[in-house]
Parts: structure tokens; sequence; C-alpha cells
């Protein structure tokens, strides 16, 4: 079964590997330690399947379907906004991992590139999304506030004005 | 009066010294994580609307010109004697090679977390603690050559690919171009070469290099200072090209609003690409 961090059946685990438990409720610190082990040795195996920037083929979900998921222990949610949003190409989406924020931008030919990895691109949000996690690994997380080229919805012009506290 | 960017390899054990030292010191004054999220800040996609000027966009060299000038200028107020040195990645190719030495940028990461545990930078020595970060994690993360599925940096063919194309850009003048000698620079791929030079410089150092953080990577200033020379070197193989587009692009393109020409502003700064191209006053490659 997988659960995700808060325990919560959130659907079928995607890719290999995924430090996940059944177990739910006090772990003991032998179960901790070995669990730790476990996500540490998977901690940057490359799931092929999200690391292949664009040439990877998914090829059940397109662009446009909405996604939640636990890909490697972290829920993944992501959603198209329901109006139209920064992009040029007219899709924005609402991306987060483990229920932070994830950065998406997107490229010129429709492809999705993310905060965590500016240098490879993805077909769809969702795999732009796992790649993030691969990057991440087991231990780091997003910040619920992380810097970026978009504040509060709108596109940062101002950035010449100094810098953000 | 003109200063020289040296080699990072022919560096002295002193020069080593006071380039290291000099950016701890703006590390420690706070002024470092400024240039950070000057870069986040101006992180934009082609395919998102709005002003690109550093990224996917004719004028990725002469942002990053002005961004690495601005970045010496700051170190020079530290120690007058410093300048950025440049890697030649076609050169110094293993992952223990100049400038992943002890006494300069340090080593890789280590498997578990990628944290770099040698060199000045390490999180260990308490100097260089990363607070302007898209993650919660503080310390310095790389992954040279990415060992579990090894990528190999550019080569010197790579680069005169990119050199003797005479073309500076073409529209679009974004990502997708497939011709001009910026984007063969910038390395924006597509099929089979996901990345080329600077881009697969960016993955094959890997950790924070990878992210819109890569500025907290010290070795971000080498990679752009190389980048930034092989501008110049196409420059005097092409002496009648130019910075392009030279005019902004219409009303009616889409691009209109989105790149910079070659005398319109450069955001953040009130310089033109015009006024970036010719470097020669003030340094030169050694």
């Amino acid at each position: 079964m997988a659960v995700s961090a808060d325990g919560v059946s959130v659907g079928a685990v995607q890719g290999a590997g995924a430090p996940v438990s059944g177990e739910t409720g006090r772990w003991t610190r032998r179960e901790a330690a070995r669990l730790l082990f476990a996500s540490v040795a998977v901690a940057f195996t490359p799931v092929l399947a999200a690391s292949r920037p664009s040439q990877s083929a998914d090829g059940q979900h397109e662009t446009g379907t909405p996604f939640d998921e636990t890909y490697r222990g972290r829920r993944i949610q992501g959603a198209p906004l329901p109006f139209e949003g920064l992009s040029a190409l007219g899709v924005e989406w609402r991306v987060t991992v483990d229920g932070r924020p994830l950065h998406l931008m997107r490229r010129a030919d429709g492809t999705w590139l993310s905060m965590i990895d500016h240098y490879s691109w993805y077909r769809t949000p969702l795999e732009a999304t796992r790649a993030a996690v691969d990057e991440l690994g087991p231990r780091r997380r997003l910040l619920d506030l992380a810097p970026g080229p978009f504040h509060g919805g709108h596109l940062h012009m101002e950035a010449e004005h100094g810098v953000r506290a | 009066m003109v200063y020289v960017r040296k080699n990072v390899s022919k560096l002295t054990r002193t020069e080593r010294r006071r380039f290291v030292e000099a950016l701890l010191e703006l590390k420690r004054s706070g002024e470092y994580d400024e240039f950070v999220r000057l870069h986040i800040e101006h992180f934009v996609g082609d395919g998102d609307r709005g002003l690109r000027a550093a990224h996917m966009t004719p004028s990725f060299l002469p942002w990053h010109r002005r961004f690495v000038l601005d970045m010496e200028s700051a170190l020079q107020r530290v120690d007058p004697s410093v300048t950025v040195p440049y890697w030649d990645w076609t050169r110094d190719r293993s992952t223990t090679s100049v400038p992943w030495t002890d006494d300069l940028l340090g080593g890789t990461g280590r498997p578990v977390d990628r944290q770099v545990m040698t060199g000045p930078f390490a999180y260990r020595t308490g100097n260089w603690t990363i607070t302007e970060s898209i993650t919660n994690v503080e310390f310095l993360t790389r992954n040279l050559g990415r060992p579990r599925d090894p990528i190999d940096l550019p080569t010197r063919d790579d680069l005169n690919w990119a050199l003797k194309d005479p073309v500076y850009d073409v529209a679009p003048w974004d990502s997708t171009v497939t011709k001009g000698f910026r984007n063969k620079m910038e390395g924006w791929g597509s099929g089979r070469v996901v990345w080329r030079n600077h881009n697969r410089v960016h993955r094959w150092v890997g950790g924070v290099m990878l992210g819109g953080a890569s500025v907290n990577d010290p070795v971000f200033w080498l990679v752009h200072a190389f980048m930034d020379m092989q501008w110049q070197r196409w420059q005097r193989r092409h002496r009648k090209h130019r910075y392009l587009p030279a005019k902004p692009p219409g009303r009616g393109s889409a691009q209109y609003g989105r790149i910079v020409a070659r005398h319109e502003r450069l955001p953040p700064w009130d310089v033109t690409p015009d006024e970036l191209e010719d470097m020669s006053a003030i340094y030169r490659y050694a």
C-alpha cells in the first residue's frame, strides 16, 4: 500500500524503489533507521522514465491531465489553473511536492522544466515534477516561499529596484 | 587599467587563496547572496510571458557578461588584485582536476546526499551556508559527471561548432533556434542532443548548478568567464558580425517586448547589449 508522508493513501506508486511503508503509527528507532537506510539506498537511483528529458514517453499522461500520486515517497499533485495564466502558451499549472509549490516553467516548444532542474525539459508537468523529485532525493524538501521569478502570481519585473528581503 | 582574467589552472597558490578569500568575504557580508537572488529572479522561460533578459534569449551572453563584471567589481572591492578566473572544461575534464581541488572549489558531493565535503566551500567550514535556495538544504551540492548515468563535458569540437557560426542569433530568438552562435553556446538542444556547451556544463556539475540557484556554487563564475571568453573569440573571428537583433521585433511579432535588441536597456542594469560588446578597455583573457 502506498502512503504519503501524512499516512493518507493517495494511489499507485509510480516508479521503482519509493520508500514507503504500510505501517502507520509510531516507528521504533530501528524501524526508522531501516527506513532511512532504505531511502538513502534509493536516494539517487535514476528512475529513467522521469530522468530522461523529453525523450521519455509516458503515454498515459497528456499535458492537460491533472495528477495526484505518490512518487518515491513524495506526494505530487498538479492541475492546470482555471484561468489564463502567465504562460504565453495559455495554460499555467499549480504543482506541489508534499504540499509545497514547485515552480514550473515552459519552453516555447511546449515542454516543461522546473526550478529544481533548469536545464532539462519534459513533455508534461507530471514528468517534470517526477524529475524534480528524483533530483531532490529523500532529504531535501521544497521551501514554502522559495524565491522565484514570480511573486504572488505577478511576473516580477522590478528586480532592478532591489533585492527582496 | 586593463586587467587580466586567467585560466584557473594557471593561478599561483597565492592567487588561488586570494580569490577564495574574497568570495568568502562577500558571502560573509551578505553581498554574494544578492547575486544568487538576482539570477533566480531573471530566469524566465520562453514559453512564459514577459521579458527574457538572461536565458533563452539573445541577451544571454551580455547579461552574464555584466553579471560576472559586477561580481568581479565586488571581489575587487575586497581585494583589488582579484579577477575572475575561467575554467576551460575542454582541457580540465576530470572530476579531480582544477577547479575541483581543495585549495580552490573543493570536490564533488558525497553519494548519500551530494554534499560537498572538501575545500573552502564545504558546509562544515561554517563559511558557506546556502540561504537563497529552492530547497531546505543549506549545504553546497555537486554530482560531478553524474556517475550513475555518466555524461561528458562538452568538447573542443562542440565549442568550434558554435564558434564557426557567423550569425550571432536568429529568429525567433529563443531556446528553439538551431542556428546562431548564441544558442549553440547557451546549449538548448532538441531531440537526441539535449544539452550542449553551457547547459551541458551545468548538467555535468549537477547539484545546485542544475537549478535556479546555481550561483550558490562559485564555479558558476568560472563557467561564465569561459563562456564570455568564447564570445570574445567569436567576435574576433567574425568581425563584421554583431549582436542581433539590431532592432526590436515589431508589435505583430510573438517576440514583441520579450527580448532585448542591440540598443535596448538590459534589465536590471542601465546598459545596452551594444555597450557591452567591447570589453577591451576593462579586461582581457590570458
